[in-house]
C-alpha cells in the first residue's frame, strides 16, 4: 500500500488550503489548484460542491453555486483531483465533502476514484455516531477520515472521538459556519492544549482565519500545529471583481503571505 | 402487526432519520435529545402544556361531519377533524407551545424558526410573544411575496424575519438558514422546527407534540361513530399533521392510511413536490430520508402553489412507512388542489388553507362513488385565509368585478 501524505506533516506550522472543486468553472478551477499545487502548502482540501452546504458561510455557499451553475459532477472534481496529483509531491490531498454527495455517487465507486491519490476525507455532516461503516471501508484503503472538533464538543465526547484518530483533527476556531470572523485565541488555546492531551496527531484550527496577521497570531498565542484558510482564499476572487487573472495574482501574494 | 415502535433510541424509524450534522450542532441534539427525554415524564410539563391546548389554543379541535361534502362525493361519510380552528389558524402551534415550554426549561433565551407558508412562522412567534422571547423567523423570499398576510402577522407579534434569498428562495433555504444560525449561536439559542423533519429528536418530539390531534380524533369518532375509522387522510409536507394524525392509529391494522403530497405541475414534472413518489433515499437537514435529488445527490428545487408543502424533502417517519407499506402516499396537482380548495369553501362552509386543500383534492377524486358505509378523517390542518391572494391570482379572480 502507498504511504499516506497525512502520516509525515511537518511538526508545526502546517498550512492547509481549502477551496472548492470547480469554482468558478472546471477550467479556471484546474489554474486555481495548480497555482495552489506550486506553493507546495502542506494540505490541500478539495471542497466538492453540494446544492445545500449546511455547514458553510455565504462565500463557500457562492462558491458551491458558482461551480453547480457551470455543470460540473462529482465525477468531474474526482477527474480533477486525479489530474493534480500527478504535481502532489508531498502535499496532502484531502476532500471535504457532505455525506449525500458519497452515497449518491456509491461509497465503493467513490474509494475507487480517489485510492492512492487522496490522504484524507473530512465529511462534514458525517458525526462519530453515524460513521463506522465509512470508517471502515476508507481504512482499509488508507484513507483517514479526519474529525473535527468544535468548542461545544466536551471532554468525554472528545475522548471518544479522538480516540485512534488518524492524519490530523480539525478544531472549529469559531461556533459558527465557515467564514465566521471572532477568533477567540484564549478559548482556542485551552480547547486545542486539551485536545493535545488527548491525541498525538496534529491539530490544525480553522474556520475564519483570514490573513498573515490571524496566521501569526494563531501561532504565537495558540499551542495549535497547524490552519486551515479556505473562505479567504475564496473571497479574494469576488474583492476582485470576479476578474479572473486579477485573481489568480492576488491568489499567489495571499499565499506567499500566509505561508509564515 | 407488532406494536409499533419508532424510532429507535439513536432516532431510527427503521434506516430512515438519524443525525447527519456538523459537531458544532452534535452536542446540542443530544442535549435536547436527553432534556426532551426528561421532560416527556414531568407531570408539571404535561398539565402546563394541557391547560395551554385547552385556554390558549382551544383544544380538543371538533371533528365536523362534512355532510354536503359527503353527498357530493356519493361516497364515504367524511370527517373534518379541524385543526383550522386552533388559535393561529393551523396545527403548527401544538407543537411550538411543546418546544418553547421544553426551550424554557433548558434555559434557552433566544427562539429562532424557519417557515414556508408562515403557519409555523406565526405559530412561533405566538408563543414567543406569550413567553415573552425574542423571535427570529428565516423565510425565503418567494414565500415572503406569496404569504404577505402571516409576515404582517409576525411583525405585529413582535417577531424579526430575516429573508432569505439563496437557491429556491421557499423552505428548504430558510430551513438551511436556520440551521446556520443556530450553529452561530449555540449558547442561547433554541430552534423549534416546524415539521416531523430535521435531525433526531425532531422528527419524533414533534410527531410527539402533534399526536394530540389523532388521540382527540380517535376518542371523537369513536364516540360518534362507535367504531374506528375506515380512512385517514392528510396532506404531507414535512410530515407534521399528517403524523399527528396518523400515529395513534398505527397499530389498527384495519384503519387504512393515506398521505397526500403536492406535485405542482405533476409528479412526473420537473416542477412538483411530491418526495415520495418522484424522489429518492438521500441525505438533507440532517435527516436520511426520501427527498427530491438529481443523480449527483444534489437536491432539486420544489415546487408547489402551496409555501407549506413546497419542500423537497419529507420527515423520516413517513419514508419508513412507506417503506413498510403501512401508509399510501399519493401526489394531487396545483390544479386540482385550488379546485378542492374552491369545493369544500362553497360546500361545506368553510375556506381551507392550499395544503389540506390537496388532502381533499385526492379524497374528492379517489373516493367519487367508491368506499360507501365507510368512514373517513381528513385533518383540515389549516384554514385558508393566508392563501387567498394566491388563490385568487391562479383562480383568476378579480374583486372589482
Ligand atoms: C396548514 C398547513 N398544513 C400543512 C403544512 C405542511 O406541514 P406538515 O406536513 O408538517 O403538516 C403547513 C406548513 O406550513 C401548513 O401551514
Amino acid at each position: 500500500m502507498q504511504m499516506n501524505n497525512l502520516d509525515s506533516l511537518p511538526k508545526k506550522k502546517i498550512l492547509s488550503l481549502f477551496m472548492t472543486c470547480g469554482f468558478p468553472t472546471l477550467n479556471y478551477s484546474k489554474k486555481i489548484f495548480n497555482e495552489m499545487l506550486s506553493h507546495q502548502p502542506d494540505i490541500i482540501e478539495f471542497g466538492l460542491p453540494f446544492s445545500d452546504p449546511m455547514a458553510d458561510g455565504p462565500i463557500i455557499q457562492e462558491a458551491n453555486k458558482l461551480a453547480l451553475r457551470s455543470k460540473l459532477s462529482t465525477q468531474h472534481s474526482l477527474n480533477l483531483i486525479k489530474y493534480l496529483s500527478k504535481s502532489k509531491n508531498n502535499t496532502s490531498f484531502v476532500i471535504m465533502c457532505y455525506l449525500n454527495t458519497i452515497r449518491k455517487f456509491g461509497l465503493n465507486k467513490f474509494i475507487k476514484n480517489i485510492k492512492n491519490i487522496v490522504d484524507g476525507i473530512i465529511i462534514v455532516d458525517l458525526p462519530f455516531e453515524e460513521e463506522s461503516a465509512i470508517k471502515n471501508s476508507l481504512s482499509k484503503n488508507n484513507i483517514h477520515l479526519i474529525k473535527l472538533i468544535s468548542p461545544m464538543t466536551d471532554k468525554k465526547r472528545s475522548q471518544k472521538l479522538l480516540k485512534n484518530s488518524k492524519g490530523f483533527i480539525y478544531y472549529i476556531s469559531a461556533t459558527g459556519i465557515t467564514g465566521s470572523n471572532k477568533l477567540d485565541y484564549k478559548e482556542i488555546n485551552k480547547n486545542v492544549k486539551s485536545i493535545k492531551k488527548m491525541s498525538s496527531v496534529p491539530v490544525l484550527v480553522g474556520f475564519g482565519i483570514k490573513s498573515k496577521k490571524d496566521v501569526i497570531d494563531i501561532f504565537k498565542k495558540t499551542n495549535a500545529d497547524g490552519v486551515i484558510i479556505g473562505s479567504a482564499l475564496i473571497q479574494k476572487y469576488f474583492d476582485l471583481k470576479m476578474d479572473f487573472n486579477k485573481y489568480l495574482k492576488g491568489l499567489k501574494k495571499f499565499i506567499k503571505e500566509v505561508k509564515v | 402487526m407488532k406494536t409499533y415502535k419508532q424510532p429507535s433510541s439513536v432516532g431510527r424509524f427503521g434506516e430512515f432519520g438519524g443525525m447527519y450534522v456538523s459537531e458544532t450542532l452534535m452536542p446540542l441534539l443530544l442535549n435536547l435529545d436527553k432534556s426532551y427525554k426528561k421532560i416527556q415524564k414531568d407531570k408539571k410539563f404535561k398539565k402546563e402544556l394541557n391547560d395551554l391546548f385547552k385556554n390558549y389554543v382551544g383544544r380538543p379541535s371538533s371533528l365536523h361531519y362534512a355532510k354536503n361534502l359527503s353527498k357530493y362525493i356519493n361516497g364515504p361519510k367524511v370527517y373534518f377533524k379541524r385543526d383550522e380552528l386552533n388559535h393561529t389558524g393551523a396545527h403548527k402551534i401544538n407543537n411550538c407551545l411543546g418546544q418553547i415550554l421544553l426551550a424554557k426549561k433548558m434555559g434557552k433565551t433566544r427562539i429562532i424558526a424557519e417557515t414556508g407558508a408562515g403557519q409555523h412562522g406565526v405559530a412561533t412567534a405566538t408563543v414567543c410573544a406569550l413567553f415573552g422571547l425574542p423571535c427570529y423567523i428565516y423565510m425565503g423570499s418567494k414565500d415572503i411575496e406569496r404569504q404577505k398576510p402571516n409576515v404582517f402577522r409576525m411583525k405585529l407579534l413582535g417577531a424579526t424575519i430575516i429573508p432569505v434569498e439563496s437557491g429556491s428562495k421557499s423552505l428548504k433555504d430558510a430551513m438551511n438558514e436556520a440551521l446556520r444560525d443556530w450553529i452561530k449561536n449555540v449558547r442561547d439559542t433554541f430552534y423549534i422546527i416546524g415539521s416531523t423533519a430535521g435531525p433526531h429528536p425532531y422528527p419524533k418530539m414533534v410527531r410527539d407534540f402533534q399526536s394530540v390531534i389523532g388521540k382527540e380524533a380517535r376518542e371523537q369518532i369513536l364516540k360518534v361513530e362507535k367504531k374506528l375509522p375506515d380512512f385517514l387522510i392528510a396532506c404531507v409536507g414535512g410530515g407534521s399533521n399528517a403524523m399527528g394524525l396518523f400515529y395513534p392509529f398505527l397499530n389498527d391494522k384495519k384503519v387504512k392510511i393515506i398521505g397526500v403530497e403536492a406535485a405542482g405541475r405533476g409528479a412526473k414534472t420537473e416542477e412538483t413536490a411530491a418526495t415520495m413518489t418522484s424522489g429518492t433515499p438521500g441525505i438533507l437537514h440532517g435527516s436520511y430520508s426520501y427527498v427530491l435529488q438529481d443523480n449527483d445527490g444534489q437536491i432539486k428545487e420544489a415546487h408547489s402553489i402551496s409555501a407549506g408543502l413546497d419542500y423537497p424533502g419529507v420527515g423520516p417517519e413517513h419514508s419508513y412507512l412507506k417503506d413498510i407499506k403501512r401508509v399510501k402516499y399519493y401526489g394531487i396537482t396545483d390544479k386540482e388542489a385550488l379546485e378542492a380548495f374552491q369545493t369544500c369553501s362553497k360546500l361545506e362552509g368553510i375556506i381551507p388553507a392550499l395544503e389540506p386543500s390537496h388532502a381533499l383534492a385526492y379524497l374528492i377524486k379517489a373516493f367519487k362513488n367508491k368506499h360507501k358505509n365507510k368512514v373517513v378523517i381528513l385533518n383540515l390542518c389549516g384554514r385558508g385565509d393566508k392563501d387567498l391572494f394566491t388563490a385568487a391570482k391562479a383562480i383568476g379572480f378579480d374583486a372589482d368585478e
